[in-house]
């Protein structure tokens, strides 16, 4: 896809695309290396961090079709890969029933192609999202194996389809279930936790360059104090920052106060059960008072370990189903 | 050339580095590496970290470990040598103190026939206790009985008494985990694992009732983290369970007469799981009790996935927990309650048979095809025999029946019941947050 592409021209193209990396996070490294191997990305971290952003930014850095293939629960091969158009073919068969032959019943115009299968086919360069590929079952992950490893699939009753240009494949995971050894094993890792303060007010410069810089770095402190002070059932994202840094700016605020924290949280937490949780760990004094002050950082290291050891008990738990 | 196999030599030592930390790696994904190193080059420390990253691992609790043994295996050359001398230092002084066990406990010139475990508790032992040993192996050594001198017949019995003083020092010096020798004496390793510890990653790991109480808050943090992490897992999986089974005729030929009777459109039959009713039976002894209120904290973050929770405790008796559990009571409030309840000895002895009993008697209804019972017990109870088999009968009326043993795996051939208990539920050993995890998560799921 990008034969002759330097690193550092690919973060350039991540940059020109408005896709903010920094070194720490391995973002560009990891992306450069899946494309260049030819093999599948698999990005995983907690929701809103910016996974399905990363197929997105890909397919305009390499000017490619983005398809996506959108995993839920149940998910099966008719949905993801093909379909015989079945009302068609018996369509045929009694339009013909005199002169029909089983195997013109089974060619391509019969076929109903699904992301999978129109990724394969496809002429033009594709990036092919895999999106939450821990919401479907362990039945429909092995099923993927010949498509990652071998960039071809089997259709029992044409043969085997082999990709006509290989698409760059992205599969994200938010980390509900552990993923086989075996898709583990074919893809390049990369793990995206929330961005730092410094990334987060860079992000909010390229996205809302309207925002004043005072203010950028005033939204992005609250918001790391809160996603790593406070127990969340879910932490705000990215999309949920700049939203609040939008609102914030079409209010005409130019400092954060306790007041308006108060009166614009519901763009940042969407459960009653995470703004009560708010209230009785933290309020709106504190958390500005916390974002000020250098304070948290003990306690945020603190939080970050016990995530650690979360997952670590998720591998234990791995480890023994 | 010889760069080539250079950099090969680091990546394959380094794959064995994390192989040794627990990270699984195969030769691809070092061949990935190579590959990867060749595209980025050598020169930033930064990028050859991320592309080590991207391609030897692939969870993210893995991230941990990578980083600390990358800054261990890459860090200076003076540094590592300061911890080989370090590791081969430790390991010279386990050899030492094992080796001096080997003088010091005898009987009659002839060494004591003891496990290297138990050697290693007895190196540990404060002086005096060392000396006390020793003089009784002396004394022994030169006992009579009945007016004769004791032989080397006298041994067994003598290493048999050792083993239970030893066994007693264990217990009292908190050392419940196997005491291993420090290995190859591998300073990088040491290094990395010294780090985690650091790190306090060891909390799942770690024996529920040697955890200081200072840690009890981050620990209970912890056990939220779990319980919503597993409750998701657990719920994702039941949703799962909804997906399509074979084809409905029924509804196909219903749906199709608006066609005439031609099969265009297909009806499936969607298939429903029950969720999994808990019912919870809680060993309140001395040695349980802090283990009882981790897993009842744990269980009850579950609660969202499972339609009911029943909590009984039990001492020489029966105590429903239920309402007090779910009045959000503190667990000291609680246990002092139950108290008069499941006995007066409470702490002391328990009789699991009794409680068994009274569970069928009055409880009767909670014991349904629904219900996963589980037991938080060391399986030491009175009347093991008669609480078996009021096991066998409970098993016939329920789902399963998990047993969470908090005592360690090697020493349950030393309890006669726990062979009887086996025969009727899936007996786990549970003493670590970690087992607690494991176990709800591949039963539930």
């Amino acid at each position: 896809m990008a034969e002759r592409m330097t690193l550092e021209e690919f973060e350039q193209g991540l940059t020109e695309a408005g896709y903010i990396t920094e070194p720490e996070d391995r973002i560009a490294v990891t992306a450069f290396l899946a494309v260049q191997l030819g093999k599948p990305l698999l990005v995983t971290g907690p929701p809103g961090v910016g996974k399905t952003e990363i197929a997105k930014v890909l397919s305009q850095v390499f000017k490619a079709h983005l398809v996506r293939l959108q995993c839920y629960e149940g998910l099966d091969e008719t949905r993801a890969l093909y379909e015989w158009n079945y009302q068609r073919q018996l369509l045929k068969i009694q339009l013909q029933r005199e002169s029909l032959q089983e195997e013109d019943l089974f060619s391509e115009s019969y076929l109903l192609p699904r992301p999978l299968l129109q990724a394969l086919v496809s002429e033009e360069p594709t990036v092919l999202l895999i999106d939450e590929i821990d919401k479907t079952d362990a039945e429909f992950e092995a099923f993927l194996f010949e498509l990652l490893g071998e960039f071809q699939v089997t259709i029992p009753e044409m043969g085997t389809v082999q990709a006509k240009k290989h698409p760059l494949v992205v599969l994200t995971s938010n980390g509900e279930r552990e993923l086989s050894d075996g898709l583990k094993r074919r893809c390049v890792f990369l793990h995206v936790e929330s961005p730092s303060v410094n990334k987060e007010v860079r992000i909010l410069r390229t996205k809302v360059p309207e925002l004043p810089e005072r203010l950028a770095l005033q939204v992005a402190r609250a918001i790391h104090v809160l996603r790593e002070s406070v127990a969340l059932h879910k932490i705000p994202s990215i999309a949920e920052t700049l939203d609040w840094a939008r609102a914030l700016l079409l209010m005409g605020r130019e400092d954060l106060d306790a007041a308006w924290v108060d009166a614009t949280l519901t763009l940042l937490l969407k459960s009653e059960e995470d703004v009560q949780a708010f209230y009785r760990e933290m309020g709106a004094e504190k958390l500005l008072w916390e974002a000020r002050s250098a304070g948290p950082e003990k306690k945020v290291e603190q939080h970050r370990q016990a995530r650690a050891l979360t997952d670590e008990a998720g591998q234990a738990a791995a480890g023994r189903t | 050339m010889n760069s080539v196999s250079e950099l090969d030599r680091h990546l394959v030592e380094f794959a064995g580095l994390l192989r040794q930390v627990g990270i699984r790696i195969s030769a691809s994904e070092i061949l990935d590496a190579a590959q990867g190193l060749a595209l980025v080059g050598m020169e930033d420390r930064n990028r050859v970290e991320a592309v080590l990253a991207a391609t030897l691992v692939k969870e993210p609790n893995q991230i941990p470990w990578f980083e600390e043994a990358f800054r261990a295996y890459f860090a200076p050359p003076e540094q590592k040598k300061a911890w080989q001398e370090e590791a081969e230092k430790k390991a010279a002084q386990w050899r030492e103190d094992i080796g001096q066990t080997h003088e010091e406990l005898r009987f009659q010139g002839r060494e004591l026939a003891l496990g290297e475990e138990e050697r290693a508790v007895y190196a540990r032992l404060p002086e005096e206790e060392k000396e006390r040993l020793k003089s009784f192996l002396a004394k022994s050594s030169e006992g009579m009985k009945s007016g004769i001198p004791v032989d080397h017949a006298f041994q067994p019995i003598l290493e048999r008494t050792v083993r239970g003083s030893l066994e007693y020092w264990r217990h009292r010096l908190g050392e419940d985990f196997p005491l291993l020798p420090p290995g190859e004496a591998n300073g990088v390793l040491s290094e990395v694992e010294e780090a985690i510890r650091r790190k306090e990653l060891a909390y799942l790991s770690q024996d529920l009732k040697n955890i200081d109480p200072e840690d009890w808050p981050r620990v209970v943090d912890l056990i939220r983290r779990l319980t919503e992490r597993l409750a998701g897992q657990i719920s994702r999986r039941y949703q799962a369970d909804r997906r399509r089974g074979g084809i409905d005729m029924r509804r196909t030929l219903r749906a199709n007469m608006r066609y005439g009777g031609v099969l265009l459109a297909r009806r499936y039959r969607s298939r429903h799981t029950g969720r999994p009713k808990f019912v919870l039976l809680c060993d309140l002894s001395g040695s349980m009790v802090k283990y009882t209120e981790f897993v009842l904290q744990f269980i009850y973050g579950l609660s969202t996935v499972v339609s009911g929770i029943e909590t009984f405790a039990f001492g020489e008796r029966l105590a429903r927990l239920t309402d007090e559990v779910r009045t959000g009571k503190s667990f000291q409030k609680m246990v002092r309650e139950a108290l008069p309840a499941a006995g007066e000895n409470w702490g002391g002895g328990t009789n699991l048979a009794v409680a068994l009993e009274e569970l069928v008697r009055t409880q009767a209804q909670v014991l349904t095809r629904r219900t996963v019972f589980i037991i938080l017990s060391d399986s030491q109870t009175l009347e093991g025999e008669r609480a078996a088999q009021y096991l066998a009968g409970i098993r016939r009326r329920v789902r399963e029946i998990l047993w969470l043993n908090t005592l360690p795996e090697r020493r349950w051939p030393e309890i006669k019941t726990i062979e009887q208990f086996r025969r009727h539920c899936r007996m786990y050993e549970c003493y670590t947050l970690g087992h607690l995890t494991g176990i709800l998560s591949e039963r539930l799921g």
